[in-house]
């Protein structure tokens, strides 16, 4: 037992190893940044961040202190809150979606210490995996206990499933288009015909008026 | 001794574990051919900056595309580590570029609303990442594991180039998907805003129509009325 403790550890760092590929940004003290995300319906998404913080003393960024916090709020396209959380100065949160369309994804930092912002900014690396990006391979062949070619069968299995999903929504929203392209030109047909007959009526009545006004008045 | 043994064998499973989850992680999740894509609403008269860290020697594909906001279009740059402007897009709807190779360091991709004091737009961007040090690795690290599997080695590595490369046009696939969703998406806001002003100015255009009419009838009237009092 003693023995597998540290190659446990061992494990487990090396399951958390993560070569800093992903794209960072500053963010100011009160700033929010938003993300959009268009997914399909029953989609999971994973969204990592980590923070850190620009050093003074040795002109670079350090790790933020966690007294440091992001706090993450999620819309789903009917504008309705679907998470709403205050996050560490590392964070992971996730959502699945239920209606498809535009997710909207903010993040704003909620400093508890204001005097550790002075004059900095904040540097946030963030990472958001869609569909079947959040799959956790290794875990999926742990579980199920597969070999390497099944493994990438399955793997191409979900992308497929993923691509399927992604088309179908892609004619959801073709027909959506199609509904409002054709919803214009009926307006605009149907609001030039009555502007047509309004400016004719507009005239008749014009002339009538003034012919029985200048009638009236002896003129004619 | 039988506990010793048990132990080294849990520890050698460990490892092996280990090395699975390593391997798995390097060449399906984290390491080769990175891409990264996101949609962001830059508020008008405002610039926002997305940096990149890359390796020697990698090369950078950016494309980005404006989706919403008034001219649908928007000034773009990519700044090397070094502090020199690569590429300098002034007020452009869409654009891909490489940057290749590349150097050590933080690329800048820098997106501009200066110029628009009322509109906020959309962009969408995404960044593929082309490792250099790790196309050749990902083979060979599965070669080691097949070893263990009893089949025809050479079928094996038939089917798993097959596989491999499936992977690859699936993943092309994909990006071009989210191309097209994007410029989808661009339509759709541009005819939603269209029919709104459609709307909008016929509703203008009959109550001045009318207006103008009454207004005409009115000022004849009046003058006629005026006259009579002078008349008088």
């Amino acid at each position: 037992m003693m023995l597998a403790t540290p190659a446990a550890r061992f494990v487990l760092i090396l399951a958390w190893i993560c070569p800093s590929y992903a794209l960072y940004f500053h963010i100011g003290e009160t700033e929010k940044k938003c993300f959009i995300e268009e997914i399909p319906d029953e989609t999971m998404v994973i969204g990592k961040y980590r923070t850190q913080l620009w050093d003074k003393l040795t002109n670079s960024f350090l790790a933020a202190t966690p007294g440091l916090g992001m706090h993450v709020e999620i819309k789903d396209p009917d504008t309705k809150i679907i998470l709403s959380r205050q996050y560490g100065s590392d964070g992971r949160f996730t959502f699945t979606s239920h209606t498809p369309g535009e997710h909207q994804i903010c993040l704003h930092s909620n400093s508890t210490k204001l005097a550790l912002f002075a004059g900095g900014k904040l540097r946030v690396h963030l990472d958001i995996q869609v569909g079947e990006h959040t799959n956790n391979y290794p875990e999926i062949a742990a579980k199920d206990k597969l070999t390497e070619l099944q493994l990438r069968a399955r793997q191409l299995l979900d992308q497929v499933e993923q691509i399927q999903k992604e088309q179908n929504y892609q004619r959801y929203r073709e027909e959506r288009f199609r509904m409002t392209s054709e919803s214009t030109n009926q307006r605009v047909l149907w609001w030039s015909i009555a502007q047509t007959l309004i400016l004719i009526v507009t005239g008749i009545w014009q002339m009538k008026h003034l012919k029985s006004f200048f009638e009236a008045k002896k003129l004619v | 001794m039988r506990c010793e043994r048990r132990m080294t064998s849990v520890s050698a499973e460990l490892c092996l574990l280990a090395c699975l989850i390593l391997t798995v992680d390097l060449t399906l999740g984290l390491g080769l051919n990175k891409d990264m894509e996101f949609t962001f609403l830059l508020s008008a008269g405002s610039k926002e900056c997305f940096y990149q860290t890359t390796a020697k020697n990698d090369s950078i594909d950016v494309g980005y595309q404006v989706i919403a906001g008034s001219g649908l279009d928007v000034g773009f740059a990519i700044i090397s580590p070094s502090g020199h402007r690569l590429v300098s897009d002034f007020r452009s709807s869409d654009g891909i570029h490489t940057v290749d190779p590349t150097e050590d360091g933080d690329y800048g991709l820098c997106f501009d609303n200066s110029f628009s004091k009322l509109s906020e737009k959309m962009v969408f961007f995404e960044v593929t990442i082309n490792s250099q040090s790790g196309v050749g690795g990902g083979q060979d690290v599965w070669g080691e594991e097949a070893a263990t599997e009893s089949m025809v080695e050479y079928k094996l590595e038939d089917i798993r180039e097959s596989m491999d490369s499936m992977y690859q046009h699936l993943k092309r696939s994909r990006q071009i998907l989210a191309v097209l969703r994007v410029l989808e998406a661009r339509d759709r806001y541009l005819l939603e805003d269209n029919l709104w002003r459609v709307s909008f100015w016929s509703c203008l255009n009959l109550l001045v129509m009318l207006t103008v009419a009454v207004t005409q009838i009115y000022t004849l009237r009046r003058l006629f009325v005026d006259t009579k009092r002078v008349c008088t």
